[in-house]
């Protein structure tokens, strides 16, 4: 145990919290705004996020107070601890659906996935922090993607695409950052970048060329330069009659799961209301509370999901630029303790934690103008839910914790 | 512990960096083209072209009898929307419509608060409105902005079949009925859902697909076109369902049983379909369809004699005399019982310190078993049913399908009861019961309670001796499995003499089954129940064999006296009714 003292005595990057609590305030400004025509009046989106804010501020200060070598000691058992409660929800009746969600007997459910991708980045973090790893060999990576797809793979027969992304999403910086070859990463990345691109000639020929010059780049020997090479086109000429050997339920099965858009109800007019807030919005917003399209409450998912259109409508453009300035400074700052770190565990925890805040900023904004397809991820701090406001608070506090220097 | 140290190189720190904010830039610009260069277009779009998505009810699928004649269908019917958000003043405007349409102004905004979604969302004020009302509004549009008619789909009950218990009915969705709804999610406020009966029942057969539309609304909510950006959805009718009921047989005994309490219902043996199930007394289908009065629903609630109470499914009954072919299998079953043994009835008979009283009080005289079975001899089965337990006895009612739900395809059936040791222990004490409960259930009184689809079961097992399938109301492949009583085919041949017995014997309380139709075999028991509510309960079971079909009746008429003289002359009627055959093929 550490005293209060000694904490005060290194740097702790207050800045760090406050960004959060900027950022939660003005995720607050706009769920009051949207929760004025709410029905419930007493449950809006503004009161539960106010409520689940005491639970996560309070996790963030406990966590301040945790020795770093136990986060380092019982990694492997929250790991497995993770693993455990994403499974919990098969047990009981699906909520909307899915079984995303786990019903603990209070009025709110908990989303269990949203804890397990902490403690995988956790895990991974203490196992590529061991020493002894060869890092330059190729079983580490594979190792490392294992740790990973587990949970993921769990998750994503909730089914949550989005979650599962954001669980294996960290191993690629990691493995960077405790040394694996680049090359190894990009060997790892092309077999899925082959079969996705495989659908556009003109994408194809693009990757191809581009994969070859990786490869050239490298320096293989010869042999297994040529094997990988082919091997990819061949994997990628041959997904095309794969695919057209699925049954068309199955197809549209995988489609809409990767580009929800193609259900027109669904997605696809989500986007349209949203690009259409944003961009009426212009450059200050037509004011707080006065956003027309939003309060059309056409977007189901406005207090989570799309609570960006709702702030690019209402307070503009300004506010934008705003969070994501605001949003890549918080990263850059986890970065900056990251590479500062004395020890390789806090340094990888740090990094994978820097991950997971910006796929979430990243995956989050682009589905809001159209960028990527619609993935049901919530925005760092401002979107309204509970375990997710818990989770990003949690982040927060293992930022502050980690990335105070010194070695113990 | 955290031995391993830090090896990441300013090369990397730099990389990542980089990678941050180059996908930070990806975001502003987008945001930037969108809000900035775009606004112009965007901001345009929001103000002229909102897009409206209107889901339109989907009719749900029809209710029809045997032959493919509709007993349950759809009819449009008018009713008033508001959109929220394009009202000029809501207070001012309810006041208005209320005169418009002579109603009161507080009905309008308690449905408004029923059912309001969100601003621009279609909100139901009033429905059921007829064409004056209509044409009323449509003059003074001008002073109704946001105020709109809808068409949607209500049930319609067009033969002259009232089945309502059958049916049942369907009610609105509101707030609360799709909190309890498992698939809730699937209805909105104000669609329909099955609530009881058949609508229940097969409810995710009958729902269908809601229809979804987009429309371009333009600065003052008026629809301008549909939206060409996404594409409509129409309405997915649902599927509709057969059931097993002849529609004219059906009508023709909801006549007989008009001011008579009770049930009758036929079935087919061989099949286990239902062909006709009343329960009198009944009330309109239509009841809940919305032109019910306050005072009408009120009377139909308080009525003594239950109209709302599904009398098959729900009533429980003391079986009385219609219990003794179960005796008769426990006997011949379960003791080398000789049939032609005769017991003599005095017209009661002592057991222990109690008296138990035969119906004809003069007595029956030297009786054997098929005699006792068609004069429903009450000494004979006391006297006989000595020699064995009530747990012998009770794994017979329960080998016929007593005291559990049939598995019929309504919901809400009730169990019944049939008593055995274990019971009697519970509910009396060790030594609160004696032989002598035994007795009395030999005679199907005392704690036994049946329901009337039980004793259809009951028949109709007896009629294919013991092969008959569940009883069902709707055409279905993969019924349940129904109960199986296996009794040795001897036992089967003298069951079955004796109930014929009951018609043909001189003195057969069921004679007055038989009608006057040649080649048509009546096989019958009767029953007069005792019970605590007033006037004796009348029973008549049976089927007739004509034409190599069978066809079961069960028929009970509450209060209404002994069943050989009050039910079994209307099973003469309804039987006389195949006199020219029934084509059961399914269709």
């Amino acid at each position: 145990m550490i005293n209060w003292k000694s904490i005060e005595q290194y740097d702790i990057p207050w800045r760090v919290l406050s960004i959060a609590l900027i950022l939660t305030l003005i995720g607050l400004l706009a769920l009051k705004s949207i929760s004025q025509h709410h029905q419930d009046s007493v449950f809006t989106p503004f009161f539960k996020q106010i409520v689940f804010f005491i639970p996560s501020v309070i996790l963030c200060a406990g966590i301040l107070f945790l020795p770093r070598y136990a986060v380092h000691k019982y990694s492997l058992i929250f790991y497995f601890v993770g693993i455990i409660i994403v499974f919990l929800p098969f047990f009981s009746d699906p909520r909307a659906g899915t079984h995303r969600w786990l019903d603990i007997g209070l009025p709110f459910a908990i989303q269990p996935s949203e804890f397990a991708k902490v403690f995988t980045m956790i895990a991974l973090a203490r196992y590529l922090s061991d020493h002894t790893l060869k890092m330059k060999q190729f079983s580490p990576i594979i190792v490392s993607f294992i740790l990973v797809f587990l949970p993921a793979l769990i998750v994503l027969n909730q089914p949550d695409l989005g979650t599962a992304i954001i669980m294996v999403t960290p191993a690629l910086p990691m493995l960077y950052w405790s040394g694996a070859r680049p090359f190894y990463l990009f060997l790892i990345l092309a077999p899925v970048l082959s079969i996705l691109a495989s659908f556009n000639t003109t994408l194809f020929a693009i990757w191809a060329l581009m994969m070859g010059s990786v490869i050239v780049l490298a320096q293989p020997k010869i042999l297994s330069g040529i094997g990988l090479f082919f091997g990819n086109i061949f994997l990628g000429l041959l997904s095309r009659p794969l695919w057209d050997m699925l049954k068309p339920y199955q197809q549209t099965r995988l489609l809409t799961m990767i580009y929800p858009e193609k259900d027109p109800l669904g997605a696809a007019y989500q986007i349209i209301q949203s690009k259409t807030a944003i961009g009426s919005g212009g450059f200050f917003g037509k004011g707080w509370g006065d956003g027309t399209q939003t309060h059309l409450k056409f977007l189901p998912v406005q207090e989570s999901d799309f609570i960006l259109s709702v702030i690019g409508e209402e307070l503009g453009f300004v506010t934008i630029a705003f969070i994501l300035i605001l949003s890549g400074y918080l990263i850059s700052i986890v970065l900056k303790h990251s590479f500062l770190s004395k020890d390789r565990f806090s340094s990888l925890l740090l990094i994978g934690t820097a991950t997971i805040l910006m796929s979430h900023v990243f995956v989050n904004t682009a589905m809001t103008v159209g960028l990527i397809p619609v993935k049901g991820l919530p925005f760092p701090f401002i979107s309204a839910g509970g375990s997710f406001l818990v989770t990003s608070y949690i982040l927060t506090g293992l930022i502050m914790r980690f990335s105070i220097h010194y070695t113990d | 512990m955290l031995k391993a140290e830090n090896i990441v190189s300013s090369h990397q720190y730099r990389i990542a960096g980089f990678v941050v904010w180059l996908l930070i830039c990806v975001l502003l610009g987008r945001y930037f083209q969108i809000q900035i260069l775009e606004h112009e277009r965007y901001s345009s779009k929001s103000n002229t072209n909102r897009i409206r998505k209107v889901t339109k009810n989907a009719p749900r699928g029809l209710i029809l009898d045997r032959n493919g004649d509709i007993l349950v269908d759809n009819f449009p019917i008018y009713v008033l929307t508001a959109i929220p958000g394009e009202m000029t003043n809501q207070d001012i405007q309810f006041k208005l419509i209320s005169n418009y349409i002579q109603s009161d102004s507080a009905i309008l905004s308690s449905n408004y608060n029923k059912y309001y979604r969100g601003q621009f969302i279609p909100t139901r004020l009033a429905k059921d409105l007829n064409f004056q009302q209509i044409s009323h509004l449509e003059e003074n549009k001008l002073n109704l902005q946001g105020i709109y008619f809808d068409q949607i789909p209500e049930r319609y009950f067009p033969s002259r079949v009232k089945a309502p218990h059958l049916f049942g009915y369907v009610k609105e969705v509101d707030r609360q009925i799709r909190e309890s709804l498992i698939n809730g999610e699937l209805y909105e406020l104000g669609d329909l859902v099955g609530w009881t009966g058949l609508e229940k029942q097969y409810e995710i057969f009958l729902m269908g697909n809601r229809g979804i539309y987009f429309y371009e609304v333009d600065v003052f909510g008026r629809e301008v076109g549909p939206a060409i950006e996404l594409d409509p959805k129409k309405p997915d009718p649902g599927q509709n369902i057969q059931t097993t009921l002849d529609l004219s047989l059906q009508a023709f005994i909801e006549k007989q049983m008009i001011n008579r309490k009770g049930i009758a219902l036929v079935g087919h043996p061989e099949s286990g379909e239902i062909l006709s199930a009343v329960s009198s007394p009944d009330y309109s289908p239509d009841l809940f369809t919305g032109f019910t009065t306050e005072r009408e629903w009120s009377e139909i609630q308080t009525d003594p004699d239950r109209p709302l109470l599904n009398r098959y499914t729900q009533g429980t009954y003391p079986p009385a005399s219609i219990v003794k072919m179960i005796m008769e299998a426990v006997l011949i079953e379960n003791l080398d019982f000789d049939v032609e043994m005769t017991h003599v009835c005095s017209g009661s008979y002592q057991f222990g310190d109690r008296i138990f009283g035969c119906w004809l009080t003069e007595g029956h005289g030297e009786v054997n078993m098929t005699e006792a079975m068609a004069v429903s001899c009450d000494v004979y089965f006391y006297k006989a049913i000595r020699a064995t337990n009530i747990d012998q006895v009770y794994d017979m009612f329960i080998s016929f399908g007593f005291g559990k739900k049939t598995g019929v395809d309504i919901p809400n059936e009730a169990e019944g009861l049939i008593p055995n040791k274990d019971y009697m222990f519970k509910r009396y004490g060790r030594f609160g019961w004696s032989k002598g409960s035994l007795l009395n259930i030999a005679i199907g009184q005392g704690e036994l309670l049946v329901t009337p689809i039980q004793v259809l079961n009951y028949v109709n097992l007896l009629a294919t001796r013991g092969s008959s399938p569940v009883c069902h109301f709707v055409m279905a492949n993969n019924l349940p499995q129904n109960v199986r009583p296996e009794l040795d085919s001897s036992t089967w041949d003298q069951i079955l003499s004796d109930m014929r017995a009951v018609i043909t014997h001189e003195k057969g309380t069921g004679r007055k089954a038989q009608p006057e139709i040649k080649g048509m075999n009546i096989f019958g028991k009767t029953g007069t129940a005792e019970n605590p509510h007033g006037d004796d309960h009348a029973w008549f079971i049976g089927w007739a064999e004509y034409l190599g079909e069978k066809y079961s009746l069960v028929l009970l008429l509450e209060n209404g006296g002994s069943g050989g003289t009050v039910a079994a002359p209307l099973a003469k009627i309804i039987f006389s009714q195949f006199e020219s055959g029934m084509d059961l093929a399914s269709k």
